[in-house]
């Protein structure tokens, strides 16, 4: 298949203009809002197991921090661009005024593949990313998070990183720590959770019983698994799950028709969500391409994978009896996708409500963590859904009065409250 | 997009939609199981009420379902299912350690969002309740068997109210199994796996009077009466009126109880004295304050007793008690004058301040018809400060209620002839039993009003056994059957004793105890068909234990004795007389 090379962040920015017209903001709220205000780009020394020296390359954007200090997470991924880390940045501000958390937006990344490196040589990069920026980062100014390939133990090397540097004990630097270390209960399954909890509100607008649906899930990482997860108890059945497969450098689709045995699944997945190919073949799971996942004969997409995963030249794919897109990762459709989904009357949550859960779980660990207080898992999980549901209202209810589409309207809420902070400010 | 569309929902109710009392529906739920008995009844009232009760009642009487949310038996199943609590659920644990198990397991995510939502709007005291499946399967009352928790819900921090809510839910789904309703499955011949419970969390009626929160009045209206007085009839029924917390009446055993045929009738008393020492002196209020102590696994952890002197500092007694002269020995209506107070409900009942039992008749017929059989209610009221009126009746539950229709005659030559073992003229219950060869006996030359803890333990440990070996028996002992207060009777609930099909309270010369007459398990008695005999030592009939003690025993203690006779007793007991008699061969 052959299409522009795609552009995370000039999908981003054109998400923005689009906004901004509607908004009718001035020029330099535009300049402003357009662009990061700060971006950091270094190199990472590590010295590996076999005694060379390798040098990595870091970056951390802060896109904008008019509501709060920043809040993003760190990728590591070897195809990571400063472009992509522009725009998942620029989504975070969004995505945290759309949740209405006094937080901004930034990301970071280290351009590395986790699967290649041991825990050591993955412990001597966090530390040097922190070594790197620990000045710009802190409680009050900055919190990195996890993200695509890094998890608990890599936010817990950070911290005790950061910690040393500054001498001072300050679990608030970072969130997706480990419970017990710092983490909050519930943080873990908060992506796929709140996602789930979004489908639920989606569902019961149109007047579909869950039980009465099946899905069809790409990744099979911590948002996937968590995701399938609370959709099966409530009822619905998911029949395909797509993931990556190291081994082979590709992904495959692995389909059931009578739904997924999610724990048994499990059993046999690696800590990056890959699922062995053989094992599953035995468990009676037909192996399709990496792709099929989107062909499903079902009622609800789930797209928990990378950006860019839905485009002009595959949502022609979709099977009729899709009703409902659930935006797991951030920004999986193009412009072009998102338009031809919205002609087919297809119900699609965007990614910056639908994936939220993830934000909004680490802004209640920061709280936490800032009080250095633990909350309950039925608190944490309680808040987030109120949290959740309230966002897909006030976009429901806003896309609905102005005929916007739920993307449309997400936007408009979360510019309009980002704009207005820089010009409460004073700065526009 | 397609347009909203509702599903049908158990009960054709609505689901919760996130707003407790400014949502268009009163009665919501949240999940797609079962509802359990208790919320299954009031969804078959609901319309009732509200087409047939309450038009004819207002504006006076404000007929409602006070609001509440029913928590499906779904989510009782994920629970014990994701935190693993089969395996401790149905051990043989205590029940402290159960409801500390359940305390630490979480409650399903796609749960607690409702429950937050919820409690980010509501300030005022919730009452939690158990609605048990087996309860709506079998279409059988298991009343008090599983717990009800109430909360004050004043916290002015929501995470403080949404924690106790939390505890509460936690609490009641644990109630499930501990061992007074395993003990209450082995007698019906259930088994604890089977049951399921769904949660109620309801508005509790009432109004706030300073650090307490209670009802005006509440109530438990029953189709049949197994004690009618004076003219009334036995299908006449009953009511029974408290000030405050129902709790008075259920647990306590205490209220004021009437016929709806003649309200104006007294209970029989001796003296006025008698009448003032056996009526309502304290009432059950739910703690607005500081609890004296944090234990979410207690069942009272925010519930107190107050004395008569609050509630008429609280204004609350104005229509509802009436007032003991002492210079002419005479009960005035209302509290205008000086004296002691005796909560009658006079002012309601005599002088028809409200058509409440006007209302009641009605409703009783109402809820008869609806459920096909003998119906108790329960309900709580709360009346309009000044003139009372408009009151605000709370139908908290319907159930259904047990009466066996076969005849049976006992005459007096029955109660003194040969080989009477026990008789009285104040039975409770009806029918002939005779298959039981086996009686647990409290020794009256043992029995002491100090150890009768350790004698509900004994009975308890007892019982267990000739439960699980499905033996039915004969339950002998003194003072009044499941008191709260442990120096008044023997203090157990009802599942310590479950494998009694006859119970019998007596007294001794030497104490002087007023006896329950089956209040405490009036449910339990009339549902198991379990025949009650009271003996007081000052009636004509009397207890033979010196035949007692000539049987031989297959166990005894220090306080029980447990004898098997080789012959089974006879044993009748004739509704319509209130004559019971126990013979042997």
């Amino acid at each position: 298949m052959s299409h522009k090379p795609f552009s995370s962040f000039e999908m981003a920015q054109s998400q923005f203009d689009k906004v901004a017209a509607w908004l009718e903001l001035d020029e330099a709220t535009r300049e402003l809002l357009r662009w990061p205000m700060k971006e950091y780009q270094f190199l990472i020394p590590v010295r590996m197991d076999d005694g060379r020296t390798k040098i990595f390359r870091g970056f951390r954007v802060l896109h904008n921090d008019a509501r709060g200090p920043g809040k993003g997470g760190i990728r590591f991924h070897p195809q990571g661009t400063i472009d992509t880390v522009r725009a998942l940045a620029m989504w975070m501000t969004w995505k945290c005024a759309l949740m209405d958390i006094p937080l901004g937006g930034s990301t970071g990344g280290v351009i590395c593949e986790p699967h290649n490196l041991t825990l050591r040589e993955q412990e001597l990069v966090c530390r040097g990313w922190v070594r790197q920026l620990h000045r710009d980062l802190g409680p009050q100014i900055d919190v990195p998070a996890p993200e695509v390939m890094t998890g608990a133990q890599h936010m817990l090397w950070m911290l005790d990183e950061y910690e040393a540097l500054t001498g001072k004990r300050l679990p608030g630097f970072i969130t997706g720590k480990p419970v017990g270390l710092g983490g909050s209960v519930g943080r873990l399954e908060a992506t796929g959770f709140g996602l789930v909890f979004i489908l639920r509100e989606a569902l019961k607008e149109m007047g579909i019983p869950p039980e009465e649906t099946r899905a069809s899930v790409q990744g099979f990482g911590n948002v996937g698994q968590h995701a399938v997860r609370l959709y099966q108890q409530m009822g619905g059945r998911v029949t395909c799950v797509s993931c990556w497969d190291q081994k082979d450098a590709t992904s495959y689709s692995f389909k059931k028709e009578s739904g997924i045995d999610l724990e048994a699944l499990l059993n046999i997945t690696d800590r990056f969500g890959g699922i062995d190919k053989k094992k599953a073949l035995d468990s009676g799971y037909e192996v399709l391409p990496g792709s099929a996942w989107l062909e499903q004969d079902v009622d609800i997409l789930i797209p928990a994978a990378l950006e860019n995963q839905i485009f002009g030249d595959n949502v022609g794919l979709i099977h009729p009896r899709v009703r409902v897109i659930a935006e797991g990762a951030n920004g999986p459709t193009t412009a072009e996708a998102d338009q031809a989904i919205r002609e087919r009357g297809i119900f699609l949550v965007p990614d910056i409500l639908a994936n939220a859960g993830g934000v909004t779980c680490s802004y209640f660990e920061q709280v936490q963590s800032n009080m250095n207080y633990y909350w309950e898992k039925d608190e944490v999980l309680g808040k987030l859904d109120v949290k959740m549901t309230a966002a897909f209202d006030s976009v429901l209810e806003l896309s609905k009065k102005k005929g916007l589409s739920m993307r449309e309207a997400a936007f408009f809420i979360a510019v309009a409250r980002v704009a207005q902070a820089c010009r409460d400010r004073g700065w526009v | 997009m397609p347009k909203k569309t509702e599903k049908s929902f158990p009960g054709n109710l609505i689901p919760f939609d996130r707003h407790f009392f400014t949502g268009r529906e009163k009665f919501t739920l949240i999940g797609r199981g079962s509802l359990g008995g208790k919320a299954h009844g009031l969804a078959r009232m609901k319309e009732i009420l509200d087409a047939k009760i309450s038009p004819l009642f207002g504006p006076d009487i404000q007929v409602v379902i006070p609001t509440l949310i029913v928590i499906t038996s779904d989510f009782f199943d994920h629970f014990i299912e994701q935190n693993d609590l089969y395996e401790i659920s149905l051990s043989k644990q205590r029940d402290d350690a159960i409801a500390q198990a359940f305390q630490r397991a979480e409650l399903p995510a796609q749960l607690v969002g409702d429950l937050r939502a919820l409690i980010a709007q509501v300030h005022t005291p919730l009452a939690v309740r158990s609605s048990s499946l087996l309860e709506d399967a079998m279409f059988e009352p298991f009343a008090s068997v599983y717990a009800t928790k109430m909360i004050p819900n004043n916290q002015l921090d929501p995470d403080t109210r949404f924690r106790k809510l939390v505890e509460a839910i936690k609490y009641v789904y644990a109630s499930t199994f501990f061992g007074d309703a395993k003990n209450y499955m082995l007698a019906t011949k259930h088994t604890t796996a089977d049951e399921k419970m769904s949660v109620i969390i309801q508005e509790v009626v009432g109004s706030r009077f300073g650090n307490r929160f209670y009802p005006d009045i509440s109530g438990v209206a029953r189709s049949y009466n197994f004690y009618p007085l004076g003219h009334a009839k036995p299908g006449d029924g009953v009511v029974i009126l408290a000030l405050g917390l129902g709790k008075m009446i259920v647990d306590d055993g205490i209220g004021w109880s009437y016929s709806p045929a003649y309200p104006q009738a007294n209970p029989p008393y001796v003296s006025i004295r008698e009448l003032l020492e056996q009526s309502q002196t304290e009432f059950w209020a739910i703690n607005m304050g500081p609890p004296p102590e944090y234990n979410p696994i207690k069942e009272i952890e925010y519930l107190l007793k107050f004395s008569l002197e609050d509630a008429e500092r609280d204004g609350a007694l104005r229509f509802i008690a009436s007032t003991y002269r002492l210079r002419d020995d005479k009960i005035v209506y209302g509290i205008a004058e000086k004296g002691a107070r005796i909560i009658d409900f006079a002012p309601i009942l005599k002088l028809d301040l409200i058509p409440l039992n006007k209302m009641l008749r009605v409703l009783i017929k109402a809820c008869e018809e609806a459920l096909g059989r003998m119906v108790e209610i329960e309900f709580a009221i709360s009346l309009d400060e000044k003139r009372g009126v408009p009151a605000r009746f709370g139908f908290l539950q319907v159930r259904p209620m047990v009466v066996s229709e076969a005849k049976v005659d006992v005459s007096q030559a029955e109660l003194t002839g040969a080989g009477v073992l026990v008789a009285t003229d104040s039975a409770m219950g009806n029918g002939i039993l005779d298959n039981i060869r086996d009686i647990v006996y409290v020794k009256p030359e043992k029995f002491s009003p100090h150890r009768t803890e350790t004698i509900a333990g004994q009975l308890e440990d007892l019982n267990r056994e000739l439960a699980a070996s499905h033996e039915p028996y004969v339950l002998i002992g003194f003072g009044r059957w499941g008191s709260s207060d442990p120096q008044g009777g023997i203090p157990v609930n009802f599942g310590q004793i479950s494998g009694a099909r006859v119970i019998v309270e007596s007294t001794l010369p030497e104490m002087n105890f007023m006896l329950s007459q089956g209040s405490h398990f009036f449910h339990n008695i009339t549902s198991f068909r379990v025949l009650y005999f009271s003996v007081p030592h000052w009636e004509k009939y009397s207890i033979d234990w010196n035949w007692l003690r000539e049987q031989k025993a297959v166990s005894e203690t220090e306080f029980i004795r447990h004898v098997r006779l080789s012959a089974p007793l006879k044993i009748k007991v004739d509704g319509t007389t209130s004559r019971g008699v126990i013979s042997h061969d």
